[in-house]
């Protein structure tokens, strides 16, 4: 048991469980959060910078108290939007301390770092922390626990992949991504009974950090296994059980209550040409929300994101504002999220930059680039993770671009990609 | 220079095409090539094709200096890469190279003019004549442009109409070089059309389809079966699939630290070449070991050289996906070069995706992400090394070899053996000669059909 990262673990659970903006009228938490759509809750908001330190010291949160800069972007005013990886005093001296930590207790990440010439003492800034590639979760044990301490892994999926990435977890880590992916959660997609999933539960996919998330949601609700309307297929993907999933749509509709289905995307590509074949259209009950994930991983066609949306809109009659698209990583311990055609935003304790390829500095305003997360949730890993996804940068957000936006690939030579 | 508008490429970009379009352009082309090109000779094209070569290589060339202007804008590729790769070319483009192709390939320079005896056939009392298809339709990949540029050559030789489908956002080059065609003989470039649209546009492709009576294309082999699903049974197809090529360096060729870095700068040229891009490519250099050099100083020289080129004919701006994708690819070796240093090793152009030289002790073949992204890798025999392409069987187009002269005859025989298709000095890799059988097939024989006259 290392207490060094135990006592951060701690403190983060306590900064994520109030959310950091605990005073703000709609925040998590707060009983009138999410019964309106969206937009309206916006417009409640107060301005960035009404709400004093002061106020916000006042929540007790010793060693953690988040600045106003620092709270959910959702909440900023839209005058006065931070850059992509907006620098705070508070985050940074958080980030640093971990990276001291997992520095010194993750002999992989030590390593690389190391080999880059980035160590603990030649960092000043977050942004100068070093970043794994994902596929440093693939080639080595990038964990901070010991093999015994280790007693879930998270495997990343895709039929195709030799070798996944694992992200090793134990009780306490777990704990940290249930705080963080369940404030997401709450605050993305809000209450309701009507939750249902377009994967297989737990048991059937141990593996998976998705549906870890989904249990997790699930628990918290209180609600049975049931509420998961996939099977596992024998590939180690899994296919959904589209007269589960009609039942489950039809009751909405008759009971007149609104319904949330959360899924992979290359499941409801499955779900809407099964419905679209047999010349069924739902319109769910308003108020009804749809999180997409995940991406196709070959399973099935892939479509641009506003196509996917689209599709759902016609086929489930859920309006666009109403889709949520999250992006999420076996990797990671934070999820950023998507509400209609809105830029993705990470909660507060994990940072993004979008870097240039080619100079790995952050790229300007408007401009593509790799994803880099910084996500103080993971704990025991590695807080600093460069994904292969690429992004645009977009005020304090940032846009994913989905492969299907991507070029044409040609050529006569083979080439990896 | 302001190009006119002859072809549909021509267009701006924001004109849609249509079928009718396509079909129209088709029976055009057959009717011109009926009213002119049909009854030009092989001499008259021979001709036109090496004036035209020596005039792509004239630095006044209009065509050239607007290649080389806007060439690094429209394809990606640096100026001095295209001069070079052009240059290269346009050199083979002689005279004495196309009687050369005509001879091996057709067995005679005039047998697409008339039924004469080929080189062996006075013997067996025949005579015969290659007959050329009245309308090609090459369908390119883009990656590089040689492969359309030549497959453009063989068309005007055999004197078929033609039609050039460029991979969406690729035509600059084959445009250009149809302009030169126009400009050298107009009546020749009225036989000729090329477009530019995105692959998979199947009613564009059927209105081709459904005009031509020869179909070339290059691609991956997905893309190949899928048009030849749709290709109506009459029409013959030559479909050029995904290749992979490979260097080979004997120990012997490494005699000493200086002939090392004489065979690095040949094994450079390969890799700066069109960028890598082109099947003929090398994604890795393997090296023998127990000569005078181990095969991580030869990266390292191969690494020194690359970084020079940069200077001298840098690799130009990538699209981002394309730098992600090496900087995803430069991350696995990272990660592994700072665990297993021994095993792995990395050269990378500092700030910038412009070189990479991997060095990885494990011989299995790697398929390379290009844009001068190269492995090293070290063998201990010829017998390791083929053992170690087992994912590749079957798909090698080149090996380009440096070898020490009594090893040359052993070396290749097992190559060809194995199935290599082509064998070329290191050096030379993308820069195969005219009279080259592409994908091991003669390139310009399986354009024709022959009439048989048994005297």
């Amino acid at each position: 048991m290392n207490t060094g990262l135990s006592n951060f673990a701690a403190r983060l659970r306590q900064w994520i469980s109030t959310g950091g903006d605990v005073r703000l009228p709609g925040a998590l938490g707060a009983t009138e959060f999410n019964h309106e759509p969206p937009h309206a809750r916006v417009a409640q908001v107060p301005e960035r910078g009404s709400v004093s330190r002061s106020t916000l010291k006042s929540g007790g949160l010793s060693g953690f108290v988040l600045p106003p800069a620092a709270k959910f972007p959702r909440f900023l005013s839209s005058a006065t939007p931070p850059h992509v990886g907006c620098d705070d005093a508070d985050f940074n001296a958080r980030a640093l301390e971990l990276f001291a930590l997992q520095f010194r207790f993750n002999p992989a990440y030590q390593r690389l770092c190391t080999a880059r010439g980035r160590t603990p003492e030649r960092v000043e800034h977050w942004t100068q922390i070093p970043a794994a590639p994902t596929v440093a979760f693939k080639e080595l044990e990038l964990s901070c626990l010991t093999p015994e301490e280790r007693t879930v892994v998270f495997h990343s999926s895709g039929t195709t992949e030799q070798k996944p990435s694992r992200h090793f977890h134990r009780a306490e880590s777990l704990a940290v991504y249930e705080a963080s992916l369940l404030a997401g959660f709450e605050r993305h997609l809000g209450p309701g009974d009507g939750v249902f999933f377009l994967t297989p539960g737990r048991s059937a996919a141990p593996h998976s950090s998705l549906i870890y998330m989904f249990d997790t949601v699930r628990r918290r609700r209180a609600l049975p296994e049931s509420v998961f309307l996939g099977t596992p297929a024998g590939d180690g993907s899994w296919t959904v059980d589209f007269l589960a999933v009609i039942r489950a749509l039809q009751s909405a509709r008759i009971s007149g209550q609104p319904l949330m289905l959360l899924g992979t995307a290359f499941s409801f590509v499955h779900l809407l040409d099964y419905l679209a074949e047999n010349h069924v259209r739902f319109h769910l009950p308003a108020g009804s929300r749809v999180m997409e994930t995940g991406g196709y991983k070959n399973r099935s066609r892939t479509l641009s994101k506003a196509g996917l949306h689209e599709m759902i809109r016609d086929g489930l009659g859920v309006p666009l504002a109403q889709i949520v698209c999250e992006y999420g990583m076996c990797e990671l311990s934070s999820q950023a999220y998507a509400v209609g055609d809105e830029e993705n935003h990470f909660p507060p304790w994990a940072r993004v930059q979008i870097v240039s390829p080619e100079t790995g500095r952050e790229v300007a305003e408007g401009g593509t680039g790799i994803l880099r997360v910084f996500d103080l949730a993971n704990v025991f890993s590695v807080a600093a993770i460069q994904t292969e996804d690429l992004a645009v940068r977009r005020g304090d957000g940032f846009e994913l671009i989905g492969r299907a936006e991507r070029a044409e690939p040609r050529g006569c030579s083979l080439m990896a990609v | 220079m302001n190009l006119p508008n002859y072809f549909l490429a021509d267009l701006p970009p924001e004109a849609a095409l249509s079928p009718m379009m396509v079909t129209e352009a088709c029976q055009a082309l057959k009717r011109n090539r009926a009213r002119y090109l049909a009854g030009r000779t092989t001499d008259q094209q021979v001709k036109l094709l090496s004036n035209l070569a020596d005039e792509w290589q004239d630095a006044g060339s209009p065509f050239r200096q607007l290649a080389l202007a806007e060439g690094p804008g429209q394809t990606g590729f640096s100026r001095a890469t295209i001069e070079r790769g052009l240059d290269a070319f346009f050199r083979r483009l002689t005279r004495e190279n196309l009687h050369a192709l005509l001879i091996q390939d057709l067995g005679g320079p005039r047998r697409l003019d008339e039924l004469v005896a080929g080189v062996a056939e006075p013997a067996s009392q025949r005579a015969a004549m290659a007959v050329a298809p009245e309308l090609v339709a090459h369908i390119t990949a883009g990656n590089v442009p040689n492969p359309a540029l030549m497959s453009m050559v063989l068309g005007v030789l055999t004197r078929s109409a033609q039609f050039v489908k460029c991979a969406g956002g690729t035509a600059f080059l084959p445009r250009l070089f149809a302009h030169s065609l126009y400009e050298a003989d107009a009546k020749m470039g009225a036989c000729l059309e090329v477009a530019d649209w995105r692959g998979g546009s199947l009613e564009l492709e059927d209105a081709l389809f459904a005009g031509a009576d020869c179909v070339t294309a290059t691609g991956s082999d997905e893309t190949l079966a899928a048009i030849r699903a749709r290709l109506p049974h009459k029409i013959r197809f030559l479909g050029y699939g995904h290749r992979v090529s490979f260097g080979y360096v004997t120990g012997e060729a490494l005699p000493s630290a200086f002939r090392a870095g004489h065979v690095a700068a040949r094994a450079a040229d390969d890799v700066v070449a069109w960028n890598q891009l082109g099947c003929l490519s090398p994604h890795v250099f393997y090296v023998q070991e127990g000569g005078g050099m181990r095969a991580e100083g030869f990266a390292e020289l191969l690494a020194a050289e690359l970084e020079q080129r940069e200077a001298s004919e840098p690799r130009g701006e990538l699209p981002v996906a394309a730098a992600a994708a090496i900087v995803a690819r430069r991350g696995i070796y990272e990660v592994r070069a700072a665990h297993a240093p021994g095993n792995t090793r990395h050269w990378c152009s500092r700030d910038s995706t412009a070189w990479t030289v991997i060095y990885e002790s494990d011989p299995q073949f790697q398929i390379s992400c290009l844009n001068r992204f190269v492995y090293v890798k070290a063998v201990p025999d010829l017998k390791t090394l083929l053992e170690n392409l087992e994912s590749i069987h079957d798909r090698v187009s080149t090996v380009g070899l440096a070898v020490a002269g009594d090893q040359a005859a052993e070396t290749t025989r097992q190559l060809a053996r194995w199935g290599v298709l082509r064998i070329c000095p290191l050096g030379q890799m993308q820069n195969p000669p005219l009279t080259w059988r592409h994908d091991g097939r003669p390139a310009l024989g399986d354009l024709v059909t022959w009439t048989d006259y048994e005297l």
